[in-house]
């Protein structure tokens, strides 16, 4: 078999192992749910649900920062009798929520999710790319199953037979065509600068001149408006707008079919919040460090990354140990119990700043690989690979996390547009700027001498 | 070898799904074969070694198209649409038509034989970009088509757009 020669197992391990990242979406779902609940608890001055607990015995009720009424509502609708109303064409009313679920596993495969690995193994060296598929039309790929995904709103709102539901689909199919041109064309400006359609292409482009947030900012404003109306969340939510159509094209579902929908929407916010970081923010690419320097010195950035950890938990703790404050004031019934839980907290931060501060220290002074140069290559060794790729991809989390909380940010602030005003906003603004910006672009490349 | 399941599998699903447009009751149901076929199509465009066409028939035809095709499906004659003959007096002349075409063209591939070769790019971005705006003066001259295409489109844009207000003068609620 040449294919399986061509390439030495740990080549194939790594190019396999790159699947898992078909499943970041659907692990973001589990950050997002509850991240948009409490969040909007937090910009509403309340709590936000966090009832639910476990009992663990001998020790007491754990409630995991809220995270247990998660998994109770993810039981909940899990368990659910399936139905279908009467007079529904059946087939497309089945066939329709797994449509965006199923875009969703297959979105992630042409981000990159680290830079290209390029390490020394069995006296040759090897490079990997980071994405799953590194297409030379990454991002038209993206945007093809982006727009796919409106099938199952549309199908969905046509094969209820309910007026609401067909409502809610006809908005979505309107909304999706034109956000999607303003959308294409907006991004276009960054395409023109960095030459390429290959999403890695665009993030080395960045990486070596300046963010495309910096280049491009007015196409950045219009990119994120076109994406957070193309995701179809407040305030572009027309199509399931609670008080006009009872909740637009899902309202005829219920159990795991909602919940399907109500998955995809998440998993589409995570894909897109992840393509807004690597087109406008440099993607994977560390600020103000490039990757040479970080893999001629990886024990110093291993040390920085464990360092940054660290603090993340002293903060938690520092968070935690306030509450307590707190509520050992306050005259709360149940405040023995949650001390109880916070106490087990503290410990596990404890335990994890520990950790991280060891193998900070560890990796600053006993791990310092030599760095080789093979067929006029410059290689580092596996080890140094992996590393920079694991901080390459936290990086990127971290931006992607940060658009996410925009999206719940803006959902929880805004008020909901009329239909016309987004159709308007769409058509007579934001595409004409974006118009416009392209050409000023290409005018610009084009006398500075670009390509 | 690969390549050649793949194509297998993906013509298969394109062809069945073509019959199906032909053969579904509901229009609704023809639109998605066709999207279907028309995945599959894009599908086989990747394996003949041009991603780009591929990937532009998924975004034009498959996301935006068939999506204002659908569109106009739903809200035109929604009642009538259930009820439509499989066949009437017009398959008189689409049928013929259709195994005729299906005839040469089959003709056509049998006689040439076409090497199937995954490995080679035909349609790269950059080759057909390349293709496309050669501005010399011996190039293919294709970008002057591809300009007069861009007038014609939006000339025909201006006149649907002009039809439409004419139209809407009188009734200005109805923003279809």
């Amino acid at each position: 078999m040449d294919i399986i020669e061509s390439k030495s197992w740990v080549e194939w391990l790594i190019t396999i192992a790159k699947f898992a990242f078909c499943f970041v979406p659907v692990l973001y779902i589990l950050l997002l749910i509850p991240m948009e609940r409490r969040g909007a608890g937090f910009m509403q001055d309340r709590q936000g649900p966090n009832r639910s607990y476990i009992k663990i015995p001998y020790f007491g009720k754990i409630r995991l920062l809220g995270y247990v009424q998660n998994m109770c509502d993810g039981a909940k609708l899990f368990f659910k009798e399936m139905f279908a109303p009467k007079g529904v064409s059946k087939f497309l009313y089945y066939v329709a929520p797994a449509i965006p679920f199923a875009i969703i596993f297959i979105s992630p495969c042409v981000i990159p999710w680290f830079g290209p690995m390029v390490f020394e193994w069995g006296g040759k060296a090897v490079t990997i790319s980071g994405a799953i598929l590194d297409s030379e039309v990454g991002i038209l790929l993206l945007f093809g199953f982006s727009s796919l995904s409106a099938y199952g709103a549309v199908l969905a709102g046509w094969a209820s037979k309910s007026k609401y539901s067909y409502l809610g689909s006809l908005r979505t199919t309107a909304m999706t065509v034109s956000y999607e041109v303003c959308q294409g064309i907006s991004m276009m400006g960054l395409l023109v600068l960095a030459g390429s359609f290959s999403l890695t292409d665009i993030v080395s482009w960045q990486e070596q001149h300046v963010w495309g947030i910096v280049a491009q900012p007015v196409a950045f404003f219009c990119f994120l408006i076109a994406t957070i109306a193309e995701t179809g969340r407040a305030p572009f939510d027309v199509a399931e707008g609670d008080p006009e159509l009872v909740a637009g094209f899902h309202t005829e579902y219920g159990a795991m079919h909602f919940g399907m929908f109500y998955m995809g929407e998440y998993a589409h916010i995570c894909i897109a919040s992840f393509l807004v970081a690597t087109l406008f923010l440099g993607g994977y690419s560390v600020p103000f460090v490039t990757t040479e320097t970080m893999q001629a010195h990886m024990g110093g950035s291993l040390a920085i990354l464990c360092g940054v950890l660290a603090f993340l938990f002293l903060a938690f703790l520092h968070m935690m140990h306030r509450y307590s404050k707190k509520l050992l004031a306050s005259k709360q019934s149940n405040k023995m119990v949650i001390l109880q839980e916070y106490k087990l907290y503290k410990i596990v931060g404890w335990l994890a700043v520990a950790v991280f501060v060891a193998a900070g220290v560890c990796s600053w002074m006993f791990y310092n690989p030599v760095q080789t140069v093979v067929d006029g290559v410059l290689t580092n060794t596996l080890g140094a690979a992996l590393g920079t790729a694991l901080i390459h991809l936290l990086v990127l989390v971290v931006k992607s996390v940060f658009f996410c909380w925009v999206w719940i940010w803006v959902r929880w602030t805004l008020p909901r547009f009329r239909y016309d005003h987004i159709m308007n906003l769409g058509w007579k603004i934001i595409l004409n700027i974006a118009l416009v910006n392209l050409v000023v672009t290409a005018v610009v490349a084009k006398l500075l001498g670009g390509n | 070898m690969l390549a050649l399941i793949y194509f297998i599998i993906l013509g298969v699903i394109a062809v069945g799904s073509a019959l199906c447009v032909l053969l579904s009751k509901h229009p609704l149901y023809g639109a998605l074969s066709l999207v279907v076929s028309m995945l599959s199509l894009a599908g086989i465009y990747g394996l003949l070694g041009s991603p780009f066409i591929g990937v532009v028939q998924i975004m034009v035809y498959a996301g935006a198209i068939i999506m204002l095709l659908t569109f106009v499906i739903m809200v035109l004659n929604a009642g009538r649409d259930s009820k439509t003959p499989r066949f009437d007096k017009v398959s008189l002349f689409v049928i013929p038509a259709a195994i005729v075409l299906a005839g040469l063209v089959g003709f056509v591939m049998v006689r040439s034989g076409i090497a199937f070769d995954a490995t080679t790019l035909r349609g790269s971005v950059k080759l057909t970009s390349e293709t496309l705006f050669n501005t010399a003066q011996e190039g293919p001259g294709y970008f002057v088509l591809f300009e007069v295409i861009g007038l014609l489109l939006l000339s025909s844009m201006g006149a649907a757009v002009l039809m439409a207000k004419k139209r809407l003068g009188t009734d200005n609620e109805e923003e279809k």
